[in-house]
């Protein structure tokens, strides 16, 4: 019995080593920077080619998950657009273009030309296939004219995590010109609720779901993210997540 | 290794027959041992951070649409009584597995509601983003690992030594019947015996590049432009099944694989793959 204990004890013992050895590996800065290298090669060979399968819909599923983020009801810039159903938001496109924009509602509604019943990828492993429709970003990026200097197309987000960090996220122009990549309006047939980043958010079936910034307030071309917030491009690249979120 | 190992008391009968005929030989070429160990390690890391971003979502659907009605596969935990409890429900059956999955150590020796424990997962602690790239970093290290040891193997003609030939098949029960002790003599063989052929050509044809495949059938950005593949393993979601499913195989594998190297030999296994050099039984040829 007592020698029973001390084995079970030692194996314990060897198993909480183990952890500590993992722990300590993921959290020093020079091991992590060859392992994070691998996400170079998975832009490289993976990038934004093709096009995201569309599904029938048939397939759709109407118990569409939140998840991420809460809701930013209480934000008062959000609070002020919800409190009327939307109907005073303006989006102000700028940054590094030749023609900086605000669109209202009602012309981003205007100009709604594409609705694709695809797949929604959490990062982590559950997925929910859903009918998005709304303004090709494409669409967007001709009418303000992006400068040759610009790369990245920022979006900054109402929503504020609980410690108050402001929710961001980017993708670059390359991303942005898939002819998938949307401004969403409406999910399902219906306009895009307040719980799933309405009015407008981001949608872009060809990375992971933690790409498709909800609730976006504004938009910005820049030429680099380096001195944005954490620098890493978005609110979960600056916690760890990768930017090329395609795998 | 000397007449010691044969008179040794408690040996069994593969094993001295295994190690004590023939002179040393050259076994393994440096590609082969280098390419062997670092395939151990990224399987090994690439098993503990898939757990870890398992435990992201801790279960497995025999559908292509999250449908809890095809659930076979879920690893919970209920804190709603006076003492936590950790449950594994496959295939319907539901058993109490706390402290082993559900309800286990977080990975800083605290317990948690948590799939796989800490120990098990790398890194310990839940970082389903570190763990990500952990996955990704020795995903790839498998896959260039893998193709340098086809392409050395090709190059110096000796993959084709392990690859189970149809002549091998009738040899196969004999193989075995001898490691069963119900033969005294295994068949004659070439470098590898028939039953290796079987294991090494599943592992290297079959399993490997299946478990390649399914997890890259995960990525939504490959099945962009490889929707073929992703549909014949059921869709993306599907594949998470066929990935997991994957990994116990390989898992069962490695068991039977070190349980071998154990039993058949330990020493004379493991100086074949750390220093290249073998004494072969007498039913080795240098053939196929």
């Amino acid at each position: 019995m007592r020698r029973g204990l001390f084995v079970a004890s030692s194996l314990s013992a060897a198993l909480a080593g183990c952890g500590r050895v993992t722990n300590a590996l993921n959290e020093n800065a020079g091991v992590k920077g060859v392992i994070d290298s691998a996400e170079r090669l998975d832009h490289f060979a993976i990038g934004t080619r093709g096009m995201a399968k569309i599904y029938p819909d048939s397939e759709i599923d109407y118990q569409f998950p939140t998840n991420g983020l809460p809701t930013p009801t209480s934000e008062a810039p959000y609070a002020r657009v919800l409190k009327d159903g939307f109907a005073n938001y303006e989006l102000p496109v700028g940054g590094l273009v030749d023609h900086p924009q605000t669109f209202s509602l009602r012309a981003l509604q205007a100009l709604t030309s594409i609705a694709e019943t695809t797949r929604h990828d959490c990062v982590e492993g559950w997925s929910v296939i859903g009918k998005w429709a709304g303004v090709p970003m494409a669409r967007i990026l001709a009418m303000v004219g992006p400068k040759p200097n610009a790369r990245y197309v920022m979006f900054y987000s109402f929503d504020r995590d609980e410690q108050g960090t402001p929710f961001y996220g980017s993708i670059d122009l390359h991303q942005a010109v898939h002819p998938q990549t949307q401004l969403a309006l409406k999910l399902n047939g219906k306009p895009i609720d307040a719980d799933h980043g309405g009015p407008v958010r981001l949608r872009i079936p060809t990375q992971l779901a933690y790409k498709s910034t909800k609730w976006v307030q504004r938009i910005e071309l820049v030429s680099s993210f380096k001195g944005i917030y954490g620098g890493q491009g978005g609110y979960w690249e600056d916690n760890g997540y990768e930017w090329y979120a395609g795998i | 290794m000397g007449p010691m190992d044969v008179a040794a008391p408690g040996r069994s009968r593969a094993r001295t027959a295994d190690e004590a005929h023939g002179p040393v030989v050259k076994r393994h070429n440096a590609v082969v041992r280098a390419t062997h160990w670092l395939t151990a390690l990224a399987m090994l890391v690439l098993v503990m951070s898939g757990l870890a971003i398992f435990n992201a979502a801790p279960y497995l659907d025999a559908s292509d649409q999250n449908n809890p009605a095809r659930r076979v596969l879920a690893i919970e935990s209920d804190t709603s009584g006076a003492t936590p409890v950790g449950t594994l429900t496959i295939f319907g059956h539901t058993i109490k597995t706390t402290g082993l999955l559900g309800y286990t150590d977080d990975g800083t020796g605290q317990p948690a509601e948590r799939a796989f424990p800490g120990w098990i997962t790398f890194p310990a602690e839940q970082d389903l983003a570190g763990a990500r790239r952990w996955h990704f970093f020795f995903g790839w290290t498998l896959l260039i690992v893998g193709l340098i040891y086809f392409i050395s193997g090709i190059v110096r003609k000796d993959l084709a030594l392990i690859v189970l030939r149809p002549s091998d098949i009738p040899k196969m029960w004999p193989m075995q019947a001898y490691y069963l002790k119900l033969r005294k003599e295994p068949p004659p063989h070439g470098k590898y015996n028939p039953l290796q052929k079987a294991g090494y050509t599943g592992l290297l044809f079959v399993l490997v590049p299946f478990l390649i495949l399914t997890g890259a059938a995960l990525s939504p950005g490959i099945d962009a432009f490889a929707g073929p593949l992703t549909a014949l393993l059921g869709g993306r979601q599907f594949a998470r099944l066929w990935h997991f499913a994957a990994m116990l195989a390989l898992i069962a594998f490695t068991f039977g694989h070190v349980g071998l190297v154990i039993s058949t030999g330990f020493f004379n296994n493991m100086r074949s793959m750390l220093l290249g050099t073998y004494r072969p039984s007498k039913y080795e040829g240098p053939g196929p």
